[in-house]
Protein backbone atom coordinates (compact mmCIF):
# COMPACT_ATOMS: atom_id res chain seq x y z
CA UNK A 1 0.00 0.00 0.00
CA UNK A 2 0.97 3.57 -0.51
CA UNK A 3 2.50 4.82 2.69
CA UNK A 4 0.88 8.22 2.50
CA UNK A 5 -2.87 7.76 2.40
CA UNK A 6 -3.84 11.30 3.16
CA UNK A 7 -4.24 13.81 0.37
CA UNK A 8 -4.78 17.49 1.00
CA UNK A 9 -4.66 19.66 -2.11
CA UNK A 10 -3.88 22.68 0.04
CA UNK A 11 -0.56 21.24 1.12
CA UNK A 12 2.09 23.52 -0.29
CA UNK A 13 4.47 22.08 -2.81
CA UNK A 14 8.10 22.66 -1.98
CA UNK A 15 10.10 22.84 -5.19
CA UNK A 16 12.99 20.33 -5.17
CA UNK A 17 12.02 18.80 -1.81
CA UNK A 18 8.69 17.45 -3.09
CA UNK A 19 10.28 15.99 -6.22
CA UNK A 20 13.16 14.29 -4.44
CA UNK A 21 10.78 12.89 -1.83
CA UNK A 22 8.67 11.50 -4.70
CA UNK A 23 11.73 9.92 -6.34
CA UNK A 24 12.38 8.10 -3.10
CA UNK A 25 8.87 6.98 -2.26
CA UNK A 26 8.22 5.81 -5.82
CA UNK A 27 11.51 3.88 -6.14
CA UNK A 28 9.64 0.60 -6.64
CA UNK A 29 7.81 2.01 -9.64
CA UNK A 30 11.03 3.62 -10.83
CA UNK A 31 12.75 0.25 -10.99
CA UNK A 32 9.83 -1.27 -12.94
CA UNK A 33 9.79 1.61 -15.41
CA UNK A 34 13.54 1.35 -16.00
CA UNK A 35 13.27 -2.39 -16.74
CA UNK A 36 10.29 -1.71 -19.00
CA UNK A 37 12.26 0.94 -20.89
CA UNK A 38 15.21 -1.39 -21.36
CA UNK A 39 13.28 -4.48 -22.40
CA UNK A 40 10.19 -3.31 -24.29
CA UNK A 41 12.18 -1.52 -26.98
CA UNK A 42 13.69 -4.81 -28.14
CA UNK A 43 10.73 -7.10 -27.42
CA UNK A 44 10.12 -7.94 -31.04
CA UNK A 45 13.71 -8.33 -32.16
CA UNK A 46 15.92 -11.36 -32.68
CA UNK A 47 18.87 -10.15 -30.64
CA UNK A 48 16.71 -8.61 -27.90
CA UNK A 49 18.51 -6.73 -25.16
CA UNK A 50 21.86 -7.57 -26.78
CA UNK A 51 21.17 -4.51 -28.89
CA UNK A 52 22.04 -2.35 -25.88
CA UNK A 53 25.51 -3.84 -26.16
CA UNK A 54 25.67 -3.79 -29.95
CA UNK A 55 24.47 -0.23 -30.56
CA UNK A 56 27.50 1.65 -29.18
CA UNK A 57 29.84 -0.97 -30.67
CA UNK A 58 28.36 -0.55 -34.15
CA UNK A 59 28.47 3.26 -33.91
CA UNK A 60 32.07 3.01 -32.79
CA UNK A 61 32.91 0.62 -35.62
CA UNK A 62 31.48 2.98 -38.23
CA UNK A 63 33.27 6.02 -36.82
CA UNK A 64 36.49 4.03 -36.54
CA UNK A 65 36.25 2.98 -40.19
CA UNK A 66 35.69 6.53 -41.38
CA UNK A 67 37.85 8.60 -39.08
CA UNK A 68 40.39 6.00 -38.03
CA UNK A 69 41.01 4.38 -41.41
CA UNK A 70 39.60 6.45 -44.27
CA UNK A 71 41.11 9.73 -43.08
CA UNK A 72 44.41 8.07 -42.27
CA UNK A 73 46.11 9.53 -39.23
CA UNK A 74 44.48 12.96 -39.26
CA UNK A 75 42.35 11.98 -36.27
CA UNK A 76 45.08 10.01 -34.54
CA UNK A 77 45.16 10.40 -30.79
CA UNK A 78 48.51 10.82 -29.08
CA UNK A 79 49.53 8.21 -26.54
CA UNK A 80 46.23 6.30 -26.49
CA UNK A 81 44.50 3.85 -28.87
CA UNK A 82 41.96 5.61 -31.09
CA UNK A 83 39.41 2.81 -30.59
CA UNK A 84 39.35 3.35 -26.83
CA UNK A 85 39.13 7.10 -27.25
CA UNK A 86 36.23 6.61 -29.62
CA UNK A 87 34.29 4.01 -27.66
CA UNK A 88 34.58 5.91 -24.38
CA UNK A 89 33.38 9.11 -26.08
CA UNK A 90 30.52 7.36 -27.86
CA UNK A 91 29.36 5.64 -24.67
CA UNK A 92 29.16 8.80 -22.60
CA UNK A 93 27.70 10.99 -25.34
CA UNK A 94 25.09 8.34 -26.19
CA UNK A 95 24.05 8.52 -22.55
CA UNK A 96 23.64 12.25 -23.06
CA UNK A 97 21.90 12.32 -26.43
CA UNK A 98 19.62 9.29 -26.00
CA UNK A 99 18.91 10.28 -22.43
CA UNK A 100 17.96 13.83 -23.45
CA UNK A 101 15.56 12.64 -26.14
CA UNK A 102 13.85 9.91 -24.11
CA UNK A 103 13.66 12.02 -20.96
CA UNK A 104 12.34 14.99 -22.92
CA UNK A 105 9.54 12.83 -24.32
CA UNK A 106 8.86 10.94 -21.08
CA UNK A 107 5.99 13.04 -19.76
CA UNK A 108 4.11 13.39 -23.06
CA UNK A 109 4.58 9.66 -23.69
CA UNK A 110 3.05 8.87 -20.31
CA UNK A 111 0.05 11.17 -20.84
CA UNK A 112 -2.32 8.18 -21.06
CA UNK A 113 -1.37 7.19 -17.52
CA UNK A 114 -0.85 10.65 -16.05
CA UNK A 115 -4.31 11.87 -17.05
CA UNK A 116 -6.02 8.92 -15.38
CA UNK A 117 -4.03 7.87 -12.36
CA UNK A 118 -2.13 9.97 -9.87
CA UNK A 119 1.58 9.32 -10.34
CA UNK A 120 4.19 12.08 -9.94
CA UNK A 121 5.16 12.92 -13.52
CA UNK A 122 8.80 13.51 -12.59
CA UNK A 123 9.19 9.79 -11.85
CA UNK A 124 8.77 9.04 -15.57
CA UNK A 125 11.50 11.52 -16.48
CA UNK A 126 13.92 10.09 -13.94
CA UNK A 127 13.24 6.53 -15.12
CA UNK A 128 14.21 7.27 -18.74
CA UNK A 129 17.38 9.06 -17.61
CA UNK A 130 18.31 6.09 -15.41
CA UNK A 131 17.63 3.69 -18.31
CA UNK A 132 20.10 5.65 -20.46
CA UNK A 133 22.58 5.36 -17.59
CA UNK A 134 22.12 1.59 -17.40
CA UNK A 135 23.03 1.44 -21.08
CA UNK A 136 26.30 3.16 -20.22
CA UNK A 137 27.04 0.63 -17.49
CA UNK A 138 26.39 -2.23 -19.93
CA UNK A 139 28.67 -0.53 -22.46
CA UNK A 140 31.51 -0.58 -19.95
CA UNK A 141 31.86 -4.33 -20.53
CA UNK A 142 33.19 -4.12 -24.12
CA UNK A 143 35.26 -1.08 -23.10
CA UNK A 144 37.04 -3.09 -20.42
CA UNK A 145 37.45 -6.03 -22.82
CA UNK A 146 39.18 -3.78 -25.36
CA UNK A 147 41.34 -2.29 -22.61
CA UNK A 148 42.52 -5.75 -21.61
CA UNK A 149 43.04 -7.11 -25.12
CA UNK A 150 44.80 -4.00 -26.41
CA UNK A 151 47.29 -4.14 -23.54
CA UNK A 152 46.24 -0.80 -22.05
CA UNK A 153 44.97 -2.54 -18.95
CA UNK A 154 42.39 -1.47 -16.41
CA UNK A 155 43.64 1.29 -14.11
CA UNK A 156 42.46 1.66 -10.49
CA UNK A 157 40.84 4.97 -11.42
CA UNK A 158 38.06 2.94 -13.03
CA UNK A 159 36.56 2.95 -9.55
CA UNK A 160 35.92 6.67 -10.07
CA UNK A 161 33.69 6.13 -13.13
CA UNK A 162 30.56 6.73 -10.98
CA UNK A 163 31.61 10.40 -10.67
CA UNK A 164 31.16 11.37 -14.36
CA UNK A 165 28.34 8.82 -14.73
CA UNK A 166 26.27 10.19 -11.84
CA UNK A 167 27.01 13.77 -12.87
CA UNK A 168 25.72 12.92 -16.35
CA UNK A 169 22.62 11.33 -14.81
CA UNK A 170 21.89 14.55 -12.91
CA UNK A 171 22.51 16.66 -16.01
CA UNK A 172 20.26 14.53 -18.21
CA UNK A 173 17.51 14.43 -15.58
CA UNK A 174 17.59 18.21 -15.11
CA UNK A 175 17.81 19.21 -18.76
CA UNK A 176 15.36 16.44 -19.69
CA UNK A 177 12.75 17.68 -17.20
CA UNK A 178 13.16 21.15 -18.64
CA UNK A 179 12.48 19.83 -22.14
CA UNK A 180 9.69 17.52 -20.95
CA UNK A 181 7.85 20.36 -19.20
CA UNK A 182 8.00 22.50 -22.33
CA UNK A 183 7.07 19.60 -24.63
CA UNK A 184 3.69 19.37 -22.91
CA UNK A 185 2.78 22.72 -24.45
CA UNK A 186 4.77 22.61 -27.68
CA UNK A 187 5.40 19.37 -29.50
CA UNK A 188 8.17 20.71 -31.71
CA UNK A 189 10.37 21.35 -28.67
CA UNK A 190 11.42 17.72 -29.10
CA UNK A 191 12.48 18.32 -32.71
CA UNK A 192 14.42 21.40 -31.68
CA UNK A 193 16.05 19.35 -28.91
CA UNK A 194 17.06 16.65 -31.37
CA UNK A 195 18.90 19.20 -33.51
CA UNK A 196 20.57 20.86 -30.53
CA UNK A 197 21.67 17.52 -29.08
CA UNK A 198 23.22 16.56 -32.40
CA UNK A 199 25.01 19.89 -32.57
CA UNK A 200 26.42 19.41 -29.08
CA UNK A 201 27.50 15.88 -30.03
CA UNK A 202 29.60 17.15 -32.92
CA UNK A 203 31.01 20.09 -30.98
CA UNK A 204 32.24 17.74 -28.26
CA UNK A 205 35.43 15.79 -28.99
CA UNK A 206 33.83 12.36 -29.40
CA UNK A 207 35.58 11.15 -32.55
CA UNK A 208 38.04 14.00 -33.07
CA UNK A 209 41.01 14.73 -30.80
CA UNK A 210 41.06 18.08 -29.01
CA UNK A 211 44.35 18.97 -30.75
CA UNK A 212 42.42 19.36 -34.02
CA UNK A 213 40.45 22.31 -32.64
CA UNK A 214 43.47 24.64 -32.92
CA UNK A 215 42.61 28.17 -31.86
CA UNK A 216 39.05 27.10 -30.99
CA UNK A 217 40.38 24.84 -28.24
CA UNK A 218 39.40 27.23 -25.39
CA UNK A 219 35.86 27.38 -26.78
CA UNK A 220 35.54 23.62 -26.99
CA UNK A 221 36.77 23.32 -23.42
CA UNK A 222 34.30 25.97 -22.27
CA UNK A 223 31.43 23.57 -22.99
CA UNK A 224 30.63 21.56 -19.86
CA UNK A 225 30.26 18.41 -21.97
CA UNK A 226 33.95 18.50 -22.84
CA UNK A 227 34.70 18.03 -19.15
CA UNK A 228 32.27 15.11 -18.76
CA UNK A 229 33.86 13.24 -21.66
CA UNK A 230 37.41 14.07 -20.65
CA UNK A 231 36.89 13.12 -17.01
CA UNK A 232 35.28 9.86 -18.13
CA UNK A 233 38.25 9.01 -20.38
CA UNK A 234 40.73 9.95 -17.66
CA UNK A 235 39.27 7.58 -15.11
CA UNK A 236 38.02 4.82 -17.43
CA UNK A 237 41.22 3.95 -19.26
CA UNK A 238 43.91 6.65 -19.05
CA UNK A 239 44.40 6.03 -15.34
CA UNK A 240 44.79 9.73 -14.65
CA UNK A 241 43.25 11.82 -11.89
CA UNK A 242 41.20 14.42 -13.80
CA UNK A 243 42.16 18.10 -13.48
CA UNK A 244 40.37 19.88 -10.67
CA UNK A 245 38.71 22.45 -12.95
CA UNK A 246 37.09 19.70 -15.00
CA UNK A 247 35.78 17.99 -11.88
CA UNK A 248 34.44 21.31 -10.63
CA UNK A 249 32.86 21.90 -14.01
CA UNK A 250 30.91 18.63 -14.04
CA UNK A 251 29.85 18.81 -10.41
CA UNK A 252 28.68 22.43 -10.61
CA UNK A 253 26.99 22.15 -14.01
CA UNK A 254 25.17 18.91 -13.16
CA UNK A 255 23.84 20.23 -9.85
CA UNK A 256 22.90 23.55 -11.43
CA UNK A 257 20.95 22.02 -14.31
CA UNK A 258 19.33 19.41 -12.08
CA UNK A 259 18.10 22.11 -9.72
CA UNK A 260 16.99 24.33 -12.60
CA UNK A 261 15.10 21.54 -14.37
CA UNK A 262 13.34 20.32 -11.25
CA UNK A 263 12.52 23.87 -10.18
CA UNK A 264 11.00 24.83 -13.53
CA UNK A 265 9.04 21.57 -13.59
CA UNK A 266 7.77 22.24 -10.08
CA UNK A 267 6.64 25.76 -10.98
CA UNK A 268 4.68 24.55 -14.00
CA UNK A 269 3.43 21.39 -12.33
CA UNK A 270 -0.05 22.65 -11.47
CA UNK A 271 -1.09 23.08 -15.10
CA UNK A 272 0.89 20.15 -16.43
CA UNK A 273 -1.59 17.26 -16.42
CA UNK A 274 -4.52 19.48 -17.46
CA UNK A 275 -2.53 20.48 -20.54
CA UNK A 276 -1.55 16.99 -21.65
CA UNK B 1 -11.58 5.61 11.01
CA UNK B 2 -12.77 8.98 9.85
CA UNK B 3 -16.40 9.28 8.88
CA UNK B 4 -15.82 11.70 6.00
CA UNK B 5 -13.15 10.31 3.66
CA UNK B 6 -13.81 12.81 0.87
CA UNK B 7 -14.17 16.53 1.39
CA UNK B 8 -14.46 18.89 -1.56
CA UNK B 9 -14.65 22.54 -0.56
CA UNK B 10 -15.42 25.27 -3.09
CA UNK B 11 -13.35 23.58 -5.78
CA UNK B 12 -12.84 25.17 -9.19
CA UNK B 13 -10.71 23.89 -11.99
CA UNK B 14 -9.57 25.82 -15.03
CA UNK B 15 -7.85 24.44 -18.08
CA UNK B 16 -5.45 27.02 -19.40
CA UNK B 17 -5.87 27.62 -23.09
CA UNK B 18 -3.83 30.03 -25.10
CA UNK B 19 -6.03 31.94 -27.51
CA UNK B 20 -4.85 31.14 -31.04
CA UNK B 21 -3.41 28.17 -29.27
CA UNK B 22 -0.09 27.56 -30.86
CA UNK B 23 0.69 23.85 -31.10
CA UNK B 24 4.31 24.44 -31.82
CA UNK B 25 6.96 26.54 -30.24
CA UNK B 26 7.69 28.24 -33.56
CA UNK B 27 4.11 29.50 -33.90
CA UNK B 28 4.13 30.54 -30.27
CA UNK B 29 7.31 32.55 -30.72
CA UNK B 30 5.87 34.30 -33.76
CA UNK B 31 2.62 35.10 -31.98
CA UNK B 32 4.51 36.28 -28.95
CA UNK B 33 6.42 38.76 -31.07
CA UNK B 34 3.15 40.00 -32.52
CA UNK B 35 1.69 40.16 -29.00
CA UNK B 36 -1.20 37.90 -29.95
CA UNK B 37 -0.90 35.48 -27.07
CA UNK B 38 -3.51 35.64 -24.39
CA UNK B 39 -3.86 32.82 -21.92
CA UNK B 40 -7.52 32.05 -21.44
CA UNK B 41 -8.96 30.05 -18.61
CA UNK B 42 -11.63 27.55 -19.43
CA UNK B 43 -13.50 26.79 -16.23
CA UNK B 44 -14.49 23.12 -16.29
CA UNK B 45 -15.72 23.09 -12.68
CA UNK B 46 -16.74 26.08 -10.58
CA UNK B 47 -17.32 26.30 -6.83
CA UNK B 48 -18.20 22.69 -6.25
CA UNK B 49 -18.58 21.58 -2.64
CA UNK B 50 -19.62 18.20 -1.30
CA UNK B 51 -18.64 15.44 1.08
CA UNK B 52 -18.79 11.68 0.77
CA UNK B 53 -19.23 9.70 3.96
CA UNK B 54 -18.00 6.21 4.75
CA UNK B 55 -20.02 3.54 2.99
CA UNK B 56 -21.90 6.11 0.98
CA UNK B 57 -22.44 5.92 -2.76
CA UNK B 58 -22.32 9.39 -4.21
CA UNK B 59 -23.24 9.73 -7.88
CA UNK B 60 -22.44 12.54 -10.29
CA UNK B 61 -24.86 13.06 -13.14
CA UNK B 62 -25.16 15.65 -15.85
CA UNK B 63 -24.94 16.09 -19.61
CA UNK B 64 -21.75 15.52 -21.59
CA UNK B 65 -19.20 18.24 -21.00
CA UNK B 66 -20.66 19.18 -17.62
CA UNK B 67 -17.34 18.58 -15.90
CA UNK B 68 -18.14 15.27 -14.21
CA UNK B 69 -14.95 13.50 -15.23
CA UNK B 70 -12.89 16.59 -14.43
CA UNK B 71 -14.37 16.72 -10.95
CA UNK B 72 -13.61 13.01 -10.48
CA UNK B 73 -10.03 13.56 -11.52
CA UNK B 74 -9.70 16.39 -9.02
CA UNK B 75 -10.83 14.04 -6.26
CA UNK B 76 -8.54 11.27 -7.58
CA UNK B 77 -5.58 13.69 -7.28
CA UNK B 78 -4.92 13.55 -11.01
CA UNK B 79 -5.71 17.25 -11.49
CA UNK B 80 -4.79 19.74 -8.76
CA UNK B 81 -7.67 22.17 -8.15
CA UNK B 82 -7.17 25.72 -9.39
CA UNK B 83 -9.09 27.05 -6.39
CA UNK B 84 -10.61 25.45 -3.33
CA UNK B 85 -9.49 22.43 -1.42
CA UNK B 86 -9.79 18.66 -1.66
CA UNK B 87 -9.07 16.29 1.21
CA UNK B 88 -9.06 12.52 0.81
CA UNK B 89 -8.46 10.43 3.90
CA UNK B 90 -7.33 6.88 3.31
CA UNK B 91 -6.45 4.90 0.22
CA UNK B 92 -8.13 5.71 -3.08
CA UNK B 93 -8.69 3.34 -6.00
CA UNK B 94 -9.38 5.12 -9.28
CA UNK B 95 -11.38 3.27 -11.92
CA UNK B 96 -11.10 5.74 -14.73
CA UNK B 97 -10.50 4.24 -18.19
CA UNK B 98 -9.37 0.89 -16.88
CA UNK B 99 -6.15 -0.42 -18.28
CA UNK B 100 -4.93 2.97 -19.48
CA UNK B 101 -1.53 2.11 -18.09
CA UNK B 102 -1.17 -1.24 -19.83
CA UNK B 103 1.81 -1.75 -22.05
CA UNK B 104 0.85 -3.85 -25.10
CA UNK B 105 4.27 -5.50 -25.40
CA UNK B 106 4.35 -6.71 -21.80
CA UNK B 107 2.69 -9.94 -20.69
CA UNK B 108 -0.45 -10.09 -18.59
CA UNK B 109 1.59 -10.88 -15.49
CA UNK B 110 4.03 -8.03 -16.10
CA UNK B 111 1.14 -5.64 -16.64
CA UNK B 112 -0.52 -6.68 -13.38
CA UNK B 113 2.65 -5.77 -11.51
CA UNK B 114 3.19 -2.52 -13.44
CA UNK B 115 -0.42 -1.31 -13.30
CA UNK B 116 -0.78 -2.17 -9.62
CA UNK B 117 2.43 -0.28 -8.87
CA UNK B 118 1.14 2.71 -10.85
CA UNK B 119 -1.91 2.61 -8.59
CA UNK B 120 0.41 3.01 -5.64
CA UNK B 121 0.90 -0.56 -4.49
CA UNK B 122 4.18 -2.23 -3.67
CA UNK B 123 5.65 -4.27 -6.61
CA UNK B 124 6.52 -7.17 -4.28
CA UNK B 125 2.97 -7.16 -2.99
CA UNK B 126 1.70 -7.19 -6.59
CA UNK B 127 3.81 -10.22 -7.54
CA UNK B 128 2.20 -12.12 -4.70
CA UNK B 129 -1.31 -11.01 -5.65
CA UNK B 130 -0.88 -11.59 -9.39
CA UNK B 131 -2.20 -15.16 -9.41
CA UNK B 132 -5.31 -14.16 -7.45
CA UNK B 133 -5.96 -11.18 -9.75
CA UNK B 134 -5.54 -13.27 -12.90
CA UNK B 135 -7.81 -15.95 -11.51
CA UNK B 136 -10.56 -13.48 -10.65
CA UNK B 137 -10.41 -12.01 -14.15
CA UNK B 138 -10.53 -15.54 -15.59
CA UNK B 139 -7.25 -14.97 -17.40
CA UNK B 140 -4.89 -17.41 -15.67
CA UNK B 141 -4.07 -19.13 -18.97
CA UNK B 142 -3.11 -15.84 -20.62
CA UNK B 143 -0.60 -14.57 -18.08
CA UNK B 144 2.48 -15.20 -20.26
CA UNK B 145 0.96 -13.66 -23.38
CA UNK B 146 1.60 -10.02 -24.35
CA UNK B 147 -1.60 -8.05 -23.75
CA UNK B 148 -1.59 -6.74 -27.33
CA UNK B 149 -3.20 -10.06 -28.23
CA UNK B 150 -5.97 -9.60 -25.64
CA UNK B 151 -9.48 -8.67 -26.72
CA UNK B 152 -10.93 -5.41 -25.41
CA UNK B 153 -13.15 -7.39 -23.05
CA UNK B 154 -10.16 -9.23 -21.63
CA UNK B 155 -8.31 -5.96 -21.12
CA UNK B 156 -11.25 -4.43 -19.28
CA UNK B 157 -11.60 -7.51 -17.08
CA UNK B 158 -7.93 -7.46 -16.18
CA UNK B 159 -8.08 -3.72 -15.48
CA UNK B 160 -11.08 -4.07 -13.20
CA UNK B 161 -9.58 -7.04 -11.40
CA UNK B 162 -6.35 -5.17 -10.64
CA UNK B 163 -8.05 -1.94 -9.59
CA UNK B 164 -10.55 -3.69 -7.35
CA UNK B 165 -8.09 -6.11 -5.76
CA UNK B 166 -7.52 -3.90 -2.74
CA UNK B 167 -10.14 -2.80 -0.28
CA UNK B 168 -9.88 0.97 -0.71
CA UNK B 169 -11.30 3.64 1.59
CA UNK B 170 -12.45 5.59 -1.46
CA UNK B 171 -13.46 4.18 -4.81
CA UNK B 172 -13.76 6.48 -7.81
CA UNK B 173 -15.70 4.91 -10.68
CA UNK B 174 -16.13 6.51 -14.08
CA UNK B 175 -18.47 4.64 -16.44
CA UNK B 176 -17.00 1.22 -15.85
CA UNK B 177 -20.21 -0.46 -14.75
CA UNK B 178 -20.50 -2.13 -18.12
CA UNK B 179 -17.27 -4.11 -18.28
CA UNK B 180 -16.99 -7.45 -20.05
CA UNK B 181 -19.77 -9.91 -20.74
CA UNK B 182 -22.99 -10.43 -18.79
CA UNK B 183 -21.45 -12.87 -16.30
CA UNK B 184 -18.50 -10.64 -15.59
CA UNK B 185 -20.75 -7.59 -15.20
CA UNK B 186 -22.62 -9.39 -12.43
CA UNK B 187 -19.40 -10.46 -10.83
CA UNK B 188 -17.90 -6.96 -10.87
CA UNK B 189 -21.15 -5.42 -9.67
CA UNK B 190 -21.19 -7.80 -6.72
CA UNK B 191 -17.63 -6.98 -5.88
CA UNK B 192 -18.38 -3.27 -5.88
CA UNK B 193 -21.41 -3.80 -3.70
CA UNK B 194 -19.29 -5.80 -1.26
CA UNK B 195 -16.81 -2.93 -1.10
CA UNK B 196 -19.56 -0.43 -0.40
CA UNK B 197 -20.97 -2.60 2.35
CA UNK B 198 -17.55 -2.83 3.97
CA UNK B 199 -17.45 0.95 4.36
CA UNK B 200 -15.81 2.14 1.15
CA UNK B 201 -16.95 5.58 0.06
CA UNK B 202 -17.89 5.46 -3.62
CA UNK B 203 -17.87 8.30 -6.08
CA UNK B 204 -19.69 7.26 -9.21
CA UNK B 205 -20.03 8.88 -12.61
CA UNK B 206 -22.48 7.35 -15.03
CA UNK B 207 -25.11 8.09 -17.62
CA UNK B 208 -27.12 5.01 -16.63
CA UNK B 209 -29.73 6.72 -14.48
CA UNK B 210 -31.35 3.40 -13.54
CA UNK B 211 -28.08 2.32 -11.96
CA UNK B 212 -27.96 5.63 -10.10
CA UNK B 213 -31.43 5.07 -8.64
CA UNK B 214 -30.48 1.52 -7.73
CA UNK B 215 -27.12 2.19 -6.09
CA UNK B 216 -26.71 5.81 -5.06
CA UNK B 217 -27.42 7.27 -1.62
CA UNK B 218 -27.05 10.84 -2.80
CA UNK B 219 -26.74 12.45 -6.22
CA UNK B 220 -25.01 15.58 -7.45
CA UNK B 221 -26.28 17.16 -10.65
CA UNK B 222 -23.56 19.03 -12.47
CA UNK B 223 -24.38 21.42 -15.28
CA UNK B 224 -21.84 23.51 -17.21
CA UNK B 225 -19.32 23.07 -14.42
CA UNK B 226 -21.69 24.24 -11.68
CA UNK B 227 -23.56 22.26 -9.07
CA UNK B 228 -27.28 22.41 -9.91
CA UNK B 229 -28.37 20.42 -6.89
CA UNK B 230 -27.40 17.74 -4.40
CA UNK B 231 -29.99 15.47 -2.87
CA UNK B 232 -31.97 12.25 -2.78
CA UNK B 233 -31.61 10.12 -5.95
CA UNK B 234 -35.34 10.07 -6.82
CA UNK B 235 -35.66 13.82 -6.54
CA UNK B 236 -32.48 14.80 -8.39
CA UNK B 237 -32.78 12.20 -11.13
CA UNK B 238 -36.45 13.13 -11.59
CA UNK B 239 -35.70 16.82 -12.03
CA UNK B 240 -32.73 16.04 -14.25
CA UNK B 241 -34.90 13.86 -16.49
CA UNK B 242 -37.46 16.64 -16.72
CA UNK B 243 -34.83 19.19 -17.76
CA UNK B 244 -33.44 16.89 -20.42
CA UNK B 245 -36.97 16.29 -21.65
Amino acid sequence: MRTNTYYDSAQTRRPLLTEFANFWSYRGLLRLLVTRDLTVRYKRSILGVWWTLLNPLLTTAVLWLIFGKLFGDRFATEGEPYVLYLLAGVLLMTFFSQGMLSTGAAITNASGILSKVYVPAEVFSLSTAVAAGVNLVIGLVPLVIIQVTSGVGVPWTVALVPIPALAMLALVTGLGLLVASAAVYFYDILDITRVLVQLVYYLTPVFWPISIAGRFEPWVKASPLFSYVDVFRDVAYRGVIPPLWELAMIVVSSMLFLALGVWVFSKGWKNLVGSL
Amino acid sequence: MNEVPVQVADVSLAYRLARNRAGTFKEFAIQMLRRQVTIEKLWAVQHASFEVKRGEVFALIGPNGAGKTTLMKVVARVLPPTDGRVIVRGSLAPMISLGAGFNPELTGYENIVLYGTLLGRDPRDMRESAARIADWAGLTDFMDVPVRSYSSGMLARLGFSIASDIDPDVLVVDEVLAVGDEAFQHKSFDRMMAMMNSGTAVLLVTHQLDKVLEMADRVLWLDKGRVRMIGEPEEVVGLYRESVG
